[in-house]
């Protein structure tokens, strides 16, 4: 995997360049994937976990404007992302896993070798690319969404908007921010070289192909919860500035 | 575009939608008439295969989720100026929403794809018609067997890895960042948990796992198109699994804690 990743990463910036139409296609192709089960994940999930369980605490101190401060912290930095990289993973990179599974055993991806045509940079390159960049400007749609949820859980418990959106940006910085966004790249980058690798190296017919599937969501998913304690922790430490409530 | 093609498309969601929930409720009758008890010997090697496939996995991604919950609470709290609090933030954090989440995603990746993975490549060697010539019921044989194993086993993997979470925050909290002692983060974190709220995070578990072995067996067992199939029915129930699950999880959230916070503060 890591030969792979450095294979990757010299190829994306080496000279010839025939990636671009494989990477459009990728992009569009993740973006028509995802943005559904994104918009009914993030809205459910900020709405349930950080909404109601922290509007109900709140409201036991009478204190339900800072609600909008609490989402800068659960939605911008921790559920946004996650819910990101949960979903790309889970349907951009199932589906990168089992095309190109598929192609593996059907042994197109010989064939192109054959044809002097390199798997890595006409595949994974533009794949690498488009889930890199289409997991961070989700990362945005998802911020959007995950705030939606709060809205919602700032409606029904009949408070009026005015003091959330205060909160929310007197709180929100812009290291939160870059912070998400660079988190929600990563996130895309582990996921492609993974879900990539995986469905390269299947073997063994129809049920191998589901194996792969299967083997590169739970590496996946281990990889990236384990990728986000260690940068959320990083950046916690370094910019102290963040952890400061206004 | 003619007059009838946008209403196919409704149409063929509506109808997909029928067949499987009719689906579901055959595997969930044959659970419930204990007709399923016919194959208990294969039930009891689908646990074998969950506890010795899945165990370590699970707990291994809600061990994550729980450090994280732990820097989380731990930081939100000092922010606040009350870092001894930081056990409520972990305590909620933990028992009522990520651990939930964390044991779903992957109960959606490991088990409910494996299952995709294993019924539906029977399905394109033709190896469910060979089951059902032999006068096997196959949906019985493959699905509710799955579905009763699941029950019987999962209940317990997912308190324990509501412990390897707790584990997870405490070390986080405590002995991580140490800004509060390892009594002080007990007392509070005990305090702000009683069982009621255990029994709810497990029924919002088990409820998400059941939903996803039933959605692993129905795109399994209609997988159809070779080895391409496979991997694609293995994608398709992956999308569908995790909205599922977070929509689960919001519901519960909403049923369980909606109307009443269950917190030992006067009010």
């Amino acid at each position: 995997m890591m030969i792979l990743t450095g294979k990757t990463l010299v190829s994306a910036v080496r000279p010839p360049y025939p990636y671009g139409g494989e990477f459009v296609s990728q992009f569009l192709f993740t973006l028509r994937l995802c943005w559904f089960p994104l918009l009914v994940s993030t809205v459910a999930v900020s709405y349930g976990a950080p909404g109601m369980q922290a509007a109900n605490f709140a409201i036991l101190f009478g204190a339900l404007d800072r609600l909008g401060g609490f989402f800068v912290l659960a939605v911008i930095r921790e559920f946004a992302p996650f819910v990101c990289a949960i979903i790309v993973a889970g349907v951009a990179g199932t589906a990168i896993t089992a095309d190109l599974g598929a192609r593996k055993i059907r042994e197109e991806l010989d064939a192109l070798q054959v044809l002097g045509v390199d798997p890595v940079k006409n595949l994974v390159v533009p794949r690498f690319l488009a889930l890199m960049i289409v997991t961070g400007l989700f990362d945005v749609f998802a911020i959007i969404f995950g705030v939606t949820g709060g809205i919602i859980a700032t409606l029904v418990n009949g408070a009026p908007l005015g003091p959330f959106w205060a909160t929310f940006f007197t709180n929100a910085s812009t290291t939160d921010l870059w912070g998400s966004v660079l988190k929600c790249v990563l996130f895309g980058a582990i996921t492609a070289i993974v879900c990539c690798y995986k469905g390269m190296t299947a073997s063994g017919g129809a049920e191998g192909v589901g194996r792969a599937v299967n083997q590169a969501v739970v590496i996946t998913f281990i990889g990236v919860f384990a990728f986000n304690y260690v940068f959320t922790q990083t950046l916690l430490a370094t910019h102290p500035e963040m952890q400061v409530i206004r | 575009m003619n007059g009838t093609s946008w209403v196919d498309i409704p149409r063929g969601w509506i109808t997909a939608f029928g067949v499987t929930v009719k689906f579901f409720g055959k595997i969930l009758g044959q659970v419930y008439s204990l007709r399923v008890l016919r194959f208990f010997g294969e039930t009891l090697r689908q646990c074998g295969v969950l506890i010795l496939g899945s165990t370590l996995v699970i707990w291994s991604l809600v061990f994550i989720v729980g450090l994280q919950c732990g820097i989380e609470g731990a930081y939100f709290t000092r922010a606040q100026g009350a870092p001894a609090y930081s056990g409520v933030f972990a305590a909620w954090c933990d028992l009522r929403e990520i651990v939930p989440y964390g044991f779903g995603y992957m109960m959606a990746a490991k088990i409910g794809t494996g299952i995709v993975a294993e019924i539906g490549s029977m399905r394109i060697t033709d190896e469910i018609d060979a089951l059902e010539v032999m006068g096997i019921d196959s949906v019985l044989f493959l699905c509710a067997t799955k579905l009763l194993a699941s029950w019987m086993v999962l209940p317990f993997i997912y308190m324990a890895s509501i412990g390897a979470g707790f584990f997870a925050s405490y070390l986080a909290v405590v002995v991580q960042i140490g800004e509060v002692s390892s009594g002080g983060y007990s007392l509070i974190f005990w305090m702000f948990q009683n069982p009621p709220d255990l029994l709810y995070s497990v029924i919002k578990a088990m409820t998400m796992a059941t939903v996803i072995v039933l959605v692993g067996c129905y795109y399994g067992y209609h997988a159809s198109g070779g080895p391409v199939g496979v991997g694609t029915a293995t994608a398709k129930s992956m999308v569908v699994n995790i909205v599922l699950v977070h929509l689960i999880g919001m519901l519960g959230t909403q049923v369980f804690w909606g109307a009443n916070p269950r917190a030992p503060i006067g009010g």
